[in-house]
């Protein structure tokens, strides 16, 4: 695309961002989520083919669909209420709907089904775009409303979109789907403990983008399709697979890693309010969202892939990776002595 | 008056008597040839030693019981080396030894040939340790040493010619036979231990009355090393060991080491009427089906065997009735014949070049004159000819059978197995020694000396210690004195019938046609018990071991209940999810609308 097209679209999706996060009131917010998903459809649609076309129509769908509920949520609200303020409301009907309509606009389960669809149509830097930056404006609004959401609707969603992250992920192929599954687990965490504690889901949110960067760093860098194009990466460029080896584990939450931090401290927050069920589910849930990952560390450099590789292998390894690359990796595997520092901010 | 000054020679000699056995085992490794003693003479003077002894006690009347070292001493619970010389084992010993000195002489005869004789002698020895170790024995604990001695003792003895196979198989089944008993015994012992918090017999005889448990344990422990019906396969197996073994374990020592437990432990069964009863039963059931048996065998152990099952069963059946000194007597009696009868059957059919079958033997009396006048004087012995040993044990057993008011199917029994014993006895007698020769023409037929010595001692014994020691008999409890004439002559009746019977059916059968009817096969064949017990029960049980061992333990712990069921379960809902994820918007907004509705249904 044309570079001024890109860059209108990036300020656009920014700003839209931006406006709904700082609105008050409920028409800003909506119109703000609005200029976001327009913004987003031709980001999507950049490669005009028929999939990245049919991708673009169903993020539409589902997200347009999704703003409308918001909307309308809001507007019962304004009927019921008498204010269009983003305030402390009280739960009810149009609260649930909000939540359904966030739902949709996160990728969380039962609304799930756009997403891997997506991430196969588009190339992988939007789908980065997607996975981190689109989470912002929906979960700031949600996480503004904490307080008059229904709690067991918030704990049942984000379960059940661990358990379908994980599940849904076991039986792909294609890394990029992979990547989308995992993204629904790890909302799923982010929308568990939010009633409970926000200030964690916001903690576990930015992490998640740390990581979730990391790893699609690491697949834009070496240009990862399927989970047989594994077998040969680690002749071309054997350090960023160790390196996405170790990303992997973190964001599986093995523990001297990064993503160790946010999920300790979820279910440390859940056991103090008595809820070891949930945090047991939570727990086993993840395990099924660390078996793909694994999977993939597996292919990557445990075994002897049955093809022979065509490409020497490199004495000297050149990658061109991206320029973030070293210093995000660094804050994805090594931030976990910080954790007191992080619990006094949050 | 207890005459305090007799306490040490009983105990001193009787310790000796045993302590004297233990030099030839230890002599040969120790000393040279000089000092060294045959084992024969290590019985010898044991025996004298013993006779001693029990003269003393039948003049005095007078037991002992020493206790010497504290094995085990915890805090309510001693268990210690304890010996009780009473009136069981001051008589018992001396009758052991001396049959034991006799089938000594007679294996030095047997086994001359035989590369590993003096380990022959070592073992016979080590047993005769473990068998008076046995009756000596104050304590249960004591007892059960000498019990398990006897076991092994047999073990090795019976596989004493170790290449053969059925040697070895039979030995094994002893063994197998020997343990089902005694986990009864080991039952006894952790029961007691735990009630009673004392293995000495003693302090066992002063809590009264008993359970049942543990007296009924004591029953199994006791059938199964005296064969009774359930558990006597393995006497006839044992028949693979040499004769001098027969003769010295299965007939006369290791076999009564059963009846020996329940007579000792008598008084604890005095009160209990399920244990005695069910003595009575099996030892009625186990007279008669071995007598039975033995009616139509044609191997010569295998007839000896049987009778002493037969013998062992009314041994049994005494002790039903509650009087365990006639069952002491007749067990001593009963050894002196019954060790004859085999020494006899080893004489006889070593010097025809090891022929067993009786089919193939006949014209002994005037080849072999005091071999054959000795197995006649046991046969008779054996089947309670008036005033011949056996009589005196036999009749008064029957006679108080036939004036108690106990079980008539019991009594029944017996006398049948009576009149068996007295009919297989004939036929032993008439087959074996009588008729033409029946065996290979050129045989080397001699009577040694020390031989024709050793059977004529037993002879001896075989009519004159009948009335000796039924005059000095214990009597503890009365036996009934007065009954009427046709009671009185039932077993003597019952002895003569078997006896005609037996001699026209000889008379009549001089061809020694095979037999066709279905009751001899059942009789020949040992009643088919090894057949019917031996192959499915085992194969079962061990199929149903391997099943368990592979399937519940190793497939299913180790493979399906985790690893495989995790995989399958979790393999089935990834696929579920996949399907619904089929690219078709029009599912994704059917979800949509479904939701909405049931939560606001469910929300509101």
């Amino acid at each position: 695309m044309h570079p001024s097209i890109t860059s209108l679209l990036l300020i656009a999706l920014s700003t839209s961002t931006i406006i709904t996060m700082s609105s008050y009131h409920w028409m800003f917010a909506w119109a703000g989520l609005e200029i976001n998903m327009l913004s987003m459809l031709p980001l999507i649609s950049k490669e005009h083919h028929p999939r990245a076309v049919e991708a673009t129509m169903k993020y539409f769908m589902t997200q347009a669909a999704a703003s409308a509920m918001l909307i309308f949520a809001s507007t019962i609200n304004a009927w019921q209420t008498a204010q269009w303020d983003i305030s402390l409301l009280t739960p009810s009907t149009p609260m649930m709907m909000l939540t359904l309509a966030i739902t949709m606009k996160l990728g969380l389960a039962p609304f799930h089904f756009w997403l891997p669809e997506v991430s196969l149509g588009t190339t992988n830097s939007v789908m980065l775009i997607i996975t981190t930056w689109q989470k912002l404006a929906p979960l700031a609004i949600i996480i503004l409303l904490h307080n008059s959401l229904n709690h067991h609707l918030l704990t049942s969603l984000g379960l059940l979109s661990m358990v379908v992250g994980g599940w849904g992920g076991m039986n792909q192929l294609q890394i990029r789907k992979i990547m989308a599954y995992s993204s629904i687990a790890h909302m799923g965490w982010v929308v568990m403990i939010l009633p409970k504690a926000p200030d964690l889901s916001l903690l576990y949110l930015m992490l998640y983008i740390m990581l979730n960067l990391t790893m699609f760093l690491i697949i834009i860098s070496t240009a990862l399709t399927k989970l047989t194009s594994l077998f040969s990466t680690q002749n071309k460029s054997f350090p960023m697979m160790i390196l996405m080896a170790l990303t992997l584990l973190s964001m599986g939450g093995l523990p001297p890693m990064t993503g160790f931090l946010p999920k300790w401290l979820i279910l440390q927050e859940l056991i103090y309010q008595h809820q070891t069920q949930m945090a047991t589910l939570a727990s086993l849930s993840t395990l099924l969202s660390l078996f793909f990952y694994l999977r993939l560390v597996f292919n990557a450099f445990l075994t002897t892939p049955p093809n022979t590789s065509n490409v020497t292998k490199n004495w000297r390894n050149q990658t061109n990776h991206h320029i973030l690359l070293p210093q995000m990796m660094i804050l994805s595997l090594m931030l976990l002595i910080i954790t007191p520092l992080v619990i006094s901010l949050f | 008056m207890i005459e305090t000054q007799w306490i040490t020679p009983i105990n001193t000699m009787m310790l000796a008597s045993i302590s004297i056995l233990l030099y030839p085992l230890m002599a040969d490794t120790l000393f040279k040839t000089s000092m060294k003693m045959q084992a024969r003479t290590a019985v010898k003077y044991a025996f004298f030693s013993t006779l001693a002894t029990l003269i003393m006690f039948i003049n005095l009347g007078m037991e002992i019981n020493t206790t010497h070292i504290n094995l085990i001493s915890s805090t309510n619970f001693n268990v210690g080396l304890s010996f009780k010389f009473d009136y069981f084992t001051l008589m018992f010993c001396p009758t052991a030894l001396f049959v034991t000195w006799s089938i000594m002489d007679f294996a030095k005869w047997y086994m001359a040939h035989d590369q590993e004789v003096n380990k022959f002698f070592k073992y016979l020895l080590i047993f005769l340790l473990a068998m008076l170790t046995l009756v000596s024995s104050n304590n249960l604990f004591q007892l059960f040493i000498g019990w398990e001695g006897v076991g092994i003792m047999s073990f090795l003895l019976i596989g004493w010619w170790r290449t053969r196979g059925e040697a070895n198989t039979a030995s094994m089944q002893a063994i197998i036979y020997n343990r089902l008993g005694d986990i009864g015994f080991i039952l006894t012992l952790a029961w007691t231990g735990t009630n009673v918090a004392s293995w000495e017999l003693d302090q066992l005889f002063m809590l009264k009355p008993f359970d049942t448990l543990p007296l009924l344990a004591l029953v199994l422990a006791a059938a199964a090393k005296s064969a009774q019906f359930g558990m006597h396969p393995w006497l006839l197996g044992a028949m693979e060991g040499p004769t001098p073994v027969s003769a010295l374990l299965h007939s006369s020592t290791m076999v009564v080491a059963g009846i020996f437990l329940l007579i000792r432990l008598h008084p604890m069964m005095e009160d209990n009427e399920l244990t005695r009863t069910t003595c009575l039963l099996l030892g009625a059931i186990s007279t008669f089906m071995t007598a039975m048996c033995a009616l139509t065998q044609n191997d010569i152990k295998k007839i000896i065997a049987l009778s002493t099952a037969s013998q062992l069963g009314l041994m049994m059946t005494t002790i039903g009735l509650n009087q365990p000194n006639l069952a002491f007597l007749h067990m001593c009696l009963h050894a002196f014949f019954k060790s004859k009868l085999f020494i006899c059957s080893g004489i006889i059919s070593h010097n025809l070049s090891n022929e067993q079958d009786i089919r193939k033997m006949g014209g002994i009396h005037k080849t072999m004159p005091i071999t054959s006048s000795c197995f006649t004087i046991g046969n008779l012995a054996l089947a309670g000819i008036p005033f011949m040993t056996g009589f005196y044990s036999k009749d008064a057993i029957i006679e108080t059978m036939n004036s108690s008011t106990l079980n008539l199917g019991a009594l029944l029994l017996t006398m049948a197995a009576t009149v068996m014993t007295a009919a297989y006895t004939t036929r032993l007698i008439f087959l074996v020694q009588t008729g033409p020769p029946r065996h290979y023409p050129m045989q080397k037929i001699t009577e040694d000396k020390t031989l024709s010595n050793a059977i004529l001692r037993l002879s001896l014994g075989s009519i004159a210690i009948g009335p000796i020691s039924a005059m000095t008999l214990d009597q503890t409890q009365t036996l009934p004195t007065t009954v009427t004439t046709l009671i009185k002559l039932s077993a003597l009746g019952a002895t003569m019938m078997g006896i005609f019977v037996s001699l026209i059916f000889i008379h009549k059968n001089k061809q020694n046609r095979p037999q066709k009817n279905n009751l001899s096969t059942f009789s020949n064949m040992l009643t088919f018990y090894s057949s019917l017990t031996h192959r499915s029960p085992t194969t079962h049980l061990l199929k149903k071991a391997q099943k368990v061992s592979t399937t519940l333990n190793d497939a299913t712990w180790y493979e399906y209940s985790v690893p495989k069921f995790f995989s399958k379960t979790q393999l089935k809902m990834s696929k579920a999810l996949s399907f619904l994820a089929q690219g078709k918007v029009k599912t994704y907004l059917a979800v949509f609308t479904m939701s909405l509705m049931t939560l606001i249904i469910l929300t509101t």
